[in-house]
């Protein structure tokens, strides 16, 4: 674990990559302020710019918009009572009456260093608790590797969504966007019905920006939603506050209470690392639990310090959580993550149970740069919390159209083909039919990068050895087999129980 | 009624998919072949919808009384302008793509930002100037950086 990390201290410790990952805290944080500007889209348009730059300082500014982009939402949802991103909606619970109570001031601040002190320890969780899994996941042959891909997709399917039924159609559609092009195996080219652009494959990133950035784009634009978004801009002006921060006051204020801070920060890290699951659901966990085991939860709600730290400490712990699975096993939690593996693809790096033994610099410098941008969050955020509301004030029609050219762009540098540019636009559509309708798209991205994987273990599996029943008969496959049978059967027998508690409530 | 149709969709997409994944060349060292996987996919991805298109059918014939009182005409009336922002920035993508690989990189993306954020601006003289400022800093920094930093050559068209 330590040589890791002095591995990863060397590889990063240089001014260039510090400022490089500098600057991705600060698109960062900009991308969780701005409304309609998600942490995803930000770090799926870092992507293009880091293809010039060796593989450990591309995913170092990575790290940097995904840790500063879970502290950015925290200013609004202070300030305004308007979540940035949805994982700080219950950071508004408290923080924003906190702030009507006259101090602005404070509740930012405790919520950063919130964010902060949660950041280190799900990183001390992220280097004590990865090498271990990667060990144990090295031990696993095809059969358990593709149970444990069945495994996340049940998850991420279940975690997300407003239905099962959806998450898994989602999922397996993903995995059949995966499907076109060449066969993984024998390289039989496939489903690409002799269309020019489709004879390649469809690129996992393209169906990244395409379902990420354009679709979420094209929702802000539906006429409700700019409505809703000029509100909020009058009532931003409304709101010019001043506040004064407090930094050194507010950090003994947050580290007089350990037992939320860690507690926040153990429910953080552990959501972060279930598949599918992330800030938002984090978020929400980690005040509920904070206000049951709390000795006044009647505090909670009315602007308590208590409140403020716990969701703060859940979203932005989730970012080592999520880095977990990713690093030791190959499968990303989230599509932030499932950014930052095709990144190390784009550089030749394979990610899975090996990486840890073939890329220890990698994977220390992604240790240590999740350290580095923590540190840097904090400074800029205090530093530059004042210049950062400004931002909010760019208007739609600016941002849009920039944000399509720089999806065109980051689509057309990564092959060099312009008949990516249509894929992209299918994309977009289908991921703005997909929200429309409550798909999410979590399962759907997470079914195109663990499709390939889930088809080459079982075809390997079965190669070795015909006999299916092996998926059964060896125990960890078992196993795995069951817990995502078992996640299906809870999440059917949840919407069941809450529906028909909904029935009586009608009653 | 809009899951419904995607449900068909997809179950249509998961036939073709199965009738194409049989064409492929047996390969002779295993089972499993390049189309077994997709066609399995496919099968469970069409028995998924077919489940989300009946509970949809049961809940739209649950909620029938309420359908009937809307009257469509309204319906279709308020679906435009909910939806004009959506279809026209559609378009213009859709064009610009198109006209990038003829006329080239600069203009066309100049002329995308300037003409995309007048249709979806408030119109004013002042907002034309400053998204056509915009449109030639963003363009032109882009340009440069990954042209000369990451040696990327964009299509340059007939002009240039």
């Amino acid at each position: 674990m330590f040589d890791l990390l002095i591995l990863g201290v060397s590889e990063v410790f240089q001014i260039r990559i510090l400022l490089i990952i500098l600057l991705g805290v600060i698109v960062g944080i900009l991308a969780g302020l701005i409304p309609g500007f998600t942490v995803a889209m930000a770090i799926v348009l870092t992507l293009p710019l880091t293809f010039g730059l060796d593989p450990v300082a591309g995913v170092s500014a990575m790290i940097g918009v995904f840790v500063g982009g879970m502290s950015g939402g925290l200013i609004s949802a202070a300030l305004l009572g308007i979540p940035g991103t949805p994982s700080s909606i219950a950071t508004t619970f408290d923080a924003y009456p906190m702030s009507q109570n006259g101090e602005p001031g404070k509740a930012l601040s405790i919520g950063i260093w919130a964010s902060f002190l949660s950041s280190i320890v799900s990183f001390f969780l992220l280097i004590s608790i990865a090498p271990q899994i990667s060990r144990f996941a090295l031990m696993l042959g095809p059969w358990e590797m593709f149970s444990l891909i069945v495994v996340s997709l049940t998850i991420i399917a279940s975690v997300t969504g407003d239905s099962i039924i959806k998450g898994l159609i989602a999922g397996l559609f993903g995995i059949l966007i995966a499907t076109v092009g060449a066969d993984p195996i024998s390289g039989i080219s496939r489903f690409s019905f002799d269309i020019r652009a489709l004879r390649a494959g469809i690129p996992f990133l393209v169906v990244l920006i395409g379902m990420f950035a354009i679709s979420r784009l094209l929702v802000s634009l539906e006429r409700s939603e700019r409505e809703k978004d000029d509100r909020k801009r009058q009532e931003d002006k409304l709101k010019n506050i001043k506040f004064i921060l407090q930094p050194l006051k507010t950090m003994k204020t947050v580290l007089s209470k350990p037992g939320t801070l860690i507690g926040s920060s153990f429910i953080g890290s552990i959501i972060g690392a279930i598949p599918g699951a992330g800030g938002s659901i984090a978020n929400i966990v980690a005040y509920d639990q904070a206000k049951k085991w709390s000795k006044h939860p009647e505090k909670f709600g009315t602007g308590c310090e208590e409140g403020v730290i716990a969701s703060e400490a859940g979203n932005n712990s989730t970012v080592g959580g999520d880095l977990i699975p990713t690093v030791a096993l190959g499968i990303p939690g989230s599509a932030v993550t499932a950014v930052l593996l095709s990144a190390l693809m784009v550089h030749g790096i394979t990610p899975g149970p090996l990486l840890i033994v073939n890329e220890p610099n990698v994977v220390g410098g992604i240790f240590f740069a999740f350290l580095v941008a923590s540190f840097w969050m904090l400074i800029t955020q205090f530093l530059g919390i004042r210049y950062f509301m400004k931002v909010t004030q760019v208007p739609m029609h600016v941002l849009v159209p920039v944000i399509i050219v720089l999806c065109v762009i980051g689509t057309f540098v990564l092959n060099n083909r312009a008949t990516d540019l249509y894929i992209l636009l299918a994309m977009g559509i289908i991921g703005y039919l997909f929200t429309k309708y409550n798909f999410s798209l979590a399962p759907a991205i997470i079914g195109v990068i663990l499709g390939p994987i889930a088809e080459v273990n079982l075809r390997r599996a079965v190669m070795a050895n015909p006999d299916w029943t092996l998926f059964l008969t060896r125990p960890i496959s078992l196993t795995f087999l069951i817990l995502a049978v078992l996640s299906i059967l809870f999440t059917v027998w949840q919407t069941y129980k809450t529906n028909a508690r909904a029935k009586r409530i009608i009653r | 009624m809009g899951e419904i149709v995607i449900g068909i969709l997809l179950i249509i997409l998961s036939v073709v998919i199965y009738t194409q994944a049989g064409v492929f060349p047996p390969t002779n060292e295993a089972q499993l072949n390049a189309g077994s996987f997709p066609s399995a996919i496919a099968f469970l991805l069409a028995l998924l919808s077919l489940i989300l298109i009946l509970s949809n059918l049961k809940k739209l014939i649950g909620r029938r009384a309420d359908l009937k009182e809307m009257d469509t005409k309204t319906y279709l009336k308020g679906l435009y302008p909910e939806y004009k922002f959506v279809l026209f920035t559609l378009a213009s993508l859709f064009v610009y793509i198109l006209l990038m690989q003829v006329i080239g990189f600069i203009i066309t993306t100049i002329l995308f930002i300037i003409i995309t954020g007048y249709v979806l601006g408030p119109k004013t003289k002042k907002d034309i100037v400053i998204i056509s400022v915009i449109a030639l800093v963003v363009t032109l920094t882009t340009y440069t950086f990954f042209e000369n930093v990451l040696h990327v050559r964009f299509p340059s068209g007939l002009f240039f």
